[in-house]
């Protein structure tokens, strides 16, 4: 028999006792005779709903089901098969309203049967403000009564209204599993027309909350399918009467999940779920999403931890990016390959490392979704800062390989453990991203080795294709610019105008990354800054990105220029991957990077730099940046650009080197201007510089002075 | 909201008679008018009776002389012009995926071609039983293209690619006898076995073209197909636009036609050259639009998304609009008309494969080593023609439909995925089709592949029967010029849902996809063997109980037969609205519609009525589905 044939014939056997019932209820009781359900200004709910006519008699009963016959159409297609299955609910509806003629309460408890009116006005607000993010509807008995009560209780713990029909009711109640509607489990009755009444639910919920006219099937199922979460669960064995029941619930946009071997229809009828994953498959079949509202961990969470400074005699453990191999990093995954909420730790945790140590870590967030995009991997990568400093007694600077995260004594003595950082950034990626993310799991490794190689190996080189990506694009070819504030935690005051070519100076946030983070929370910490006022080309001033960097320093920034050192630059907040300071002897500009720890020429190490240059303040002479920027033919441009470059550490040389050497060419023509930049095996002394830099024949010597 | 709707051939044809104005005005003559002039053809050559192979003859048979010379009868001459016809498509076919396997062999890092997929590399590699730990992707590459070289000359054994096939299946072929050897020796074979004074025996002869078309499809097309992917990238869904009007008239126009995508993917790639779009700009022009024709429109799309301005009868109408600058060709299907054509007009025809050598055309030969540089000379040549338009004769009809394309097998089951709860489901098989089929949300599938051919009111077949198929619930997978009139029509737009059944039309929704699925050029209905061969794999019955058939229903060339023949071996019963010429032999033509139905559980249905060949179609997948009880 095929799909469709059992739905038939399951809708055919409900029609025959249907049409029996009425006629056995009219000799009892005459066609004249009232019938209603109780408490509800709808009729017969579900019929009055699809047809738009009201039922008040046994003998309108009877002309309904001629009119429920015309949707019983029986050609091999899914619109006949799916009316078939709605004529089945209404047919099931008639069935269970013949049970209160002449009889107030039909059903004993615990079930329910008919929901009221009131009932669903109560439920309605819980419904549309997620904080019921889904309705379960069991049906039948569960292989045991403690899988089919476990299953329940998983539902309950999600906060997902649960309607049980048959079996899985005695299950329930021998398993003392508490029911009622204050604990959001109803029982509906032992038929399985009592399905009809969550049925009901829904059709009511379309008619009061979402103003669909009664009789405007098509409304109704657009309504029921777009706003009402629900879905079934219908245990094994199914009938042809359930088989068909399920087709009316399918048509409504409801899957149907099972774990009998049976037919499939992918996303709609489900087969052979183990009843262990009836829940997970459940929630993603109907796309339900829920929000964690307490995460696990022995420690406080929230934003009024993110300022939270770790001293270094307060501290545990310290992982430390710029002595060791640290890395985070977010990868999209296939969906088969994601288990959610898996979090493993490889390598010793917390409570193995000598006390006030400095450690390796690296956590790989592994994510899989069906909207997911391999754009959103750095966006989720850059909130990892804030969630991170949201947990009581952790502090976290950086990003990507240069994170920096120190661990409290306090915490640790709570319990805070590696696994902790897993469940922080799962929970927050799930509640943050659950529109995109439907799968999330973490892997937190702290061993040496796995750290090196996940560092060099598999993180730097998606690190650097991110980048190149961005290479080809120049400020000139895109028509908007876009803000950055994800620092504002910790620099109030500061915002970064991210351009294809001057990422955001923590070097992390490229004109890519702020396009994807602005798509997925338009209203979030990455807005559209338009570039249409040109005010100075020299310097790259606009007066729409002036107005976006008042608007959004809260007035305490009144103009800057993305392409000048002297002039308005462009402030920092103190997550800078490199600074670059003038140099007044020579006319140029020194950089020094995060790691390096030594001297430079200004006779400033890289704090005393940054104690400068961070906080949001324009300081002309000084300002962060991110590493790629160095290289971009818009580096300090209004000063003569890269030109200008007359010190790097070694380290830092090295790195920008083959970049930077192609813009140098392309700007000046000068070839291997890398080898004319001076760096600490040099000299640190400003003196010598400027005669190193005379042998050299550097460009900056000859260039109009800075100030 | 807008109502959906498809172009109609009516307004293609509309568009077609305003652009022959155009040629009556210029004098330049085209198919239609040639057609004319070659009605009614000769009846000989159309039964498939008369034989030119040695030159006692040519001799024709009719009631009245049954026999040659030699004494051979019809069905022994019919016989051997279907296996001449066969092996021709299959050498053709065959040669344009060793070029393609050749071109693999030269790749190398930097050079103009590369490996653009990598992971199918060592995915074939690893099904060749090459070693693929730790080995550099060229080393590896140069490995595994020289041993896809072999299979064209292997000294002893049958084709590697047979193995993908269901168990069954390969059984069949084994015991018919037609597993092919070497690709080239079966072409060989093909051509000693019908000279003068060889096979006369039917059946031979028929088994023999279906060998050599296994070696095509199962051998030559796949290699171009496969290594194809490797080369440039397996194709994924992208959009796309298709029909006269995606020519943009302050641009300049290149058109690249033929087939084989290592000459159009190179013009693709200078076409976004800066330089290249400095200069157009500097000779007036807004920009560079690259559009193709024929199956080379269908690898360029399927790959970069590159809009598809017509199939194999609309080369012409492409020049006909007066702003085509260049018309660049490599192999196939070219029609020499081309030439005096271009004349006509500024356009520039630009052959560049030695094999496809024609008058009136400038010849650019491309190969391996120069490649990189002969596009861009080929590019530039196109921008600097620009200014030589003849104002009085531009005209672009104005006609586009939007297109989503790319569904390599690889693509269809990722797209698949979506569909899926990975919570239980299996990823990246075909699983949510088979389910969808089983429970008769979609009732079957149809591969529609294969030319325009005059004989049929171009496009009407193809447009007509997909429209049919879809709104009976069978999804259709459609290659070639098939795919483009599909195209065209705006079958692939995935608003044509609105055209199907509501199962097919809910499934459409569901997994984001058009009702027409675009699986390539003609050599890729390869990619349908395999898609097959899975499918069969996943529900777990033999290909030929599948409620899934081909269809060639404006066939016309050598290939098409050369390709029918393998699908048909492959057990996929196959429609075609054109006859094969082989009506001169009772015995043939009962081989071919039934008795090689004991050998492959297939064979070819022939009926020239279009309308009635749906019905059979649709027929006939009913009654498969009753077969297996679903």
């Amino acid at each position: 028999m095929t799909l469709f044939d059992v739905i038939f014939a399951g809708n055919d056997a409900v029609y025959g006792l249907t049409e029996g019932a009425i006629n056995d209820a009219i000799a009892k009781y005459g066609a004249d005779k009232a019938v209603s359900f109780p408490g509800t200004a709808y009729s017969i709910p579900c019929y009055y709903a699809v047809t738009g006519t009201k039922i008040t008699t046994l003998g309108e009963m009877k002309d309904a089901l001629a009119v429920i016959k015309t949707l019983m159409g029986r050609e091999q297609e899914l619109n006949d098969a799916l009316f078939s299955g709605v004529a089945t609910a209404l047919l099931a509806e008639l069935i269970e309203v013949l049970k209160y003629v002449d009889n107030e309460n039909p059903y004993e408890a615990p079930c329910a049967g008919h929901l009221p009116d009131p009932a669903i006005r109560e439920l309605g607000v819980p419904l549309v403000t997620g904080d019921i993010p889904g309705v379960a509807v069991i049906i039948g008995g569960a292989p045991t009564a403690e899988e089919g009560a476990a299953l329940v209780k998983e539902y309950q713990a999600q906060g997902i209204l649960v309607t049980l029909v048959g079996e899985i009711i005695n299950q329930c109640v021998e398993q003392n599993v508490k029911m009622g509607a204050a604990m959001r489990v109803i029982p509906l009755g032992m038929d399985i027309t009592s399905v009809i009444h969550v049925v009901s639910v829904a059709v009511r919920a379309a008619l009061i909350f979402g103003n669909v006219t009664p009789g405007d099937a098509a409304g109704l199922m657009k309504y029921t399918a777009e706003r009402v979460p629900a879905f079934v669960n219908a245990f094994s064995p199914l009938n042809e009467v359930i088989v068909s029941a399920g087709a009316g619930a399918i048509a409504l946009g409801f899957p149907v999940l099972t774990n009998e071997d049976t037919f499939a229809v992918p996303m709609n009828l489900i087969p052979n779920v183990p009843v262990e994953k009836m829940n997970a498959a459940s929630l993603e079949a109907r796309n339900i999403k829920i929000k964690i509202s307490k995460i696990d961990i022995p420690v406080s969470f929230g934003s009024a931890f993110e300022g939270e400074i770790v001293r270094r005699g307060d501290m545990q453990v310290e992982f430390d990016g710029s002595r060791v191999d640290c890395v985070e990093l977010v990868q999209m995954k296939e969906p088969g390959e994601v288990e959610d909420h898996k979090i493993e730790v490889i390598g010793p945790d917390i409570d193995e490392m000598p006390v006030g140590s400095k450690q390796q870590i690296a956590y790989v967030v592994e994510v899989a979704g069906k909207n997911m995009q391999a754009d959103f991997e750095p966006v989720f990568e850059r909130k990892f800062h804030s969630y991170m400093n949201c947990i009581e007694g952790l502090m976290h600077t950086g990003q990507r390989d240069m994170i920096r995260i120190r661990v409290s004594k306090e915490a640790f003595e709570a319990g805070f453990r590696a696994k902790h950082i897993g469940e922080v950034l799962y929970a927050q990626i799930k509640n943050e991203f659950g529109s995109v993310v439907d799968k999330c799991q973490v892997k937190i490794y702290t061993n040496g080795e796995e750290c090196t190689k996940i560092r060099h190996e598999i993180a730097n080189p998606m690190f650097i294709k991110r980048d190149e990506r961005l290479a080809s694009l120049t400020d000139e070819a895109v028509d908007v610019y876009y803000s950055c504030i994800m620092c504002q935690a910790f620099s109030p005051s500061h915002v970064c105008i991210v351009t294809p070519e001057r990422l955001g100076l923590c070097g992390a946030v490229s004109w890519f990354d702020a396009k994807a983070t602005h798509n997925l929370d338009p209203a979030g910490p990455c807005q559209v800054v338009t570039k249409e006022k040109l005010i100075d080309e020299r310097i790259g001033e606009y007066e729409d990105v002036n107005e976006a960097v008042r608007k959004f320093s809260q007035g305490a920034l009144e103009d800057v220029s993305l392409y000048s050192i002297m002039e308005k630059p462009m402030t920092s907040c103190g997550c800078f991957e490199c600074i670059c300071g003038i140099e007044p002897f020579s006319n140029g500009v020194c950089i020094a990077n995060r790691e390096y720890a030594g001297m430079t020429p200004l006779g400033m190490s890289f704090p005393d730099m940054a104690s400068m240059t961070g906080g949001g303040v324009q300081t002309p002479g000084f300002m962060g940046h991110g590493k790629h920027f160095i290289a971009s033919k818009k580096f300090m441009k209004a000063e003569g650009g890269v030109a200008r470059i007359v010190w790097m550490p070694k380290d830092l040389k090295e790195q920008v080197a083959a970049n930077l050497n192609k813009t140098a060419q392309d700007l000046y023509g000068i070839e291997n201007f890398v080898d004319m930049i001076a760096d600490e095996t040099v000299t640190t002394d400003p003196e010598e510089l400027v005669g190193w830099l005379t042998e050299k024949g550097h460009p900056a010597l000859e260039m109009e002075p800075m100030m | 909201m807008e109502e959906f709707r498809l172009c109609t051939i009516e307004e293609m044809e509309a568009a077609t008679d305003r652009l022959l104005e155009t040629a009556a005005k210029v004098g330049a003559d085209t198919y239609q008018s040639r057609l004319a002039h070659q009605n009614p053809h000769c009846g000989f050559g159309d039964k498939g009776t008369c034989c030119r192979i040695c030159r006692m003859g040519p001799c024709r048979i009719t009631p009245k002389e049954p026999r040659g010379i030699c004494g051979c009868d019809a069905h022994g001459i019919v016989g051997r012009n279907f296996l001449r016809f066969t092996a021709g498509g299959a050498a053709t076919h065959s040669d344009h995926g060793r070029n393609i396997v050749d071109t693999l062999y030269h790749a190398e890092p930097g050079g103009a071609y590369q490996v653009k997929d990598p992971e199918k590399l060592i995915r074939i590699a690893k099904e060749w039983g090459v070693e693929t730990e730790g080995r550099d992707i060229y080393d590896l590459c140069k490995e595994v293209a020289y041993m896809g070289l072999e299979e064209y000359g292997k000294v002893f054994g049958t084709q590697r690619w047979l193995s993908r096939a269901p168990k069954h299946t390969q059984e069949l072929w084994a015991k018919a006898g037609v597993e092919p050897r070497a690709i080239d020796k079966e072409i060989s074979c093909s051509m000693h076995m019908t000279h003068m004074g060889n096979s006369s025996l039917a059946e031979a002869l028929v088994r023999q073209s279906f060998r050599a078309g296994m070696s095509d499809g199962w051998g030559g097309s796949m290699a171009g197909t496969e290594f194809s992917d490797v080369l440039f990238g397996t194709p994924k869904p992208v959009d796309t636009t298709a029909n006269l009007g995606v020519m943009k008239k302050e641009n300049v126009n290149i058109v690249v036609h033929g087939h084989d995508p290592a000459l159009s993917e190179l013009i693709c790639e200078y076409c976004e050259d800066p330089e290249m779009l400095e200069l157009a700009k500097s000779v007036g022009a807004e920009g560079i639009t690259v559009s193709g024709v024929c199956c080379t429109a269908n690898e360029v799309a399927m790959r970069r998304g590159v809009p598809m301005v017509g199939n194999f009868l609309q080369q012409e109408n492409v020049v006909l609009t007066g702003c085509c600058e260049a018309i660049v060709v490599d192999v196939q299907c070219i029609f020499p008309a081309l030439g005096p054509l271009s004349k006509c007009f500024h356009t520039k025809f630009i052959t560049t494969s030695p094999i496809c050598r024609m008058p009136d055309s400038d010849f650019i030969e491309f190969s391996v080593e120069d490649a990189a540089e002969n596009a861009k000379n080929i590019v530039k040549t196109a921008v600097l023609n620009f200014k030589n338009r003849k104002p009085e004769l531009i005209h672009i009809p104005d006609l586009v439909t939007e297109a989503t394309v790319g569904y390599s097998v690889e693509a269809i089951k990722k797209q698949l995925n979506v569909v899926t709860n990975s919570v239980v489901d299996p990823q990246d098989t075909l699983k949510p089709l088979v389910d969808c089929i089983k429970s008769g949300v979609v009732k079957g599938a149809v591969a529609m592949v294969g030319c325009n051919n005059p004989r049929v009111r171009p496009d009407t077949a193809h447009i007509g029967l997909m429209k049919k198929l879809i709104a009976n619930g069978i999804v259709i997978v459609a290659s070639g010029c098939s795919a483009q009139a599909a195209a065209r029509a705006g079958l692939m737009d995935k608003k044509a849902k609105d055209l199907c059944n509501s199962g097919l039309k809910r499934v459409c929704e569901l997994a984001d996809i058009p009702p027409v699925l675009h699986m390539g050029s003609c050599v890729d209905i390869s990619r349908m063997m395999i898609l097959v061969s899975d499918l069969a794999k996943e529900a777990g019955c033999n290909i030929s109980q599948l409620p899934v058939l081909g269809c060639a229903p404006e066939w016309m060339s050598e290939k098409a037969v050369s390709i029918g023949n393998y699908v048909v071996a492959t057990g996929i019963e196959t429609y075609l609205g054109v006859e094969p010429g082989v009506s001169g032999s009772s015995e043939v033509t009962d081989l071919l519609t039934n008795g090689v139905r004991d050998w492959f559980e297939a064979a070819y249905t022939v009926e020239t009525d279009i309308d009635k060949l749906g019905d059979m179609m649709v027929e006939k997948i009913k009654e498969k589905r009753a077969a297996l009880g679903i």
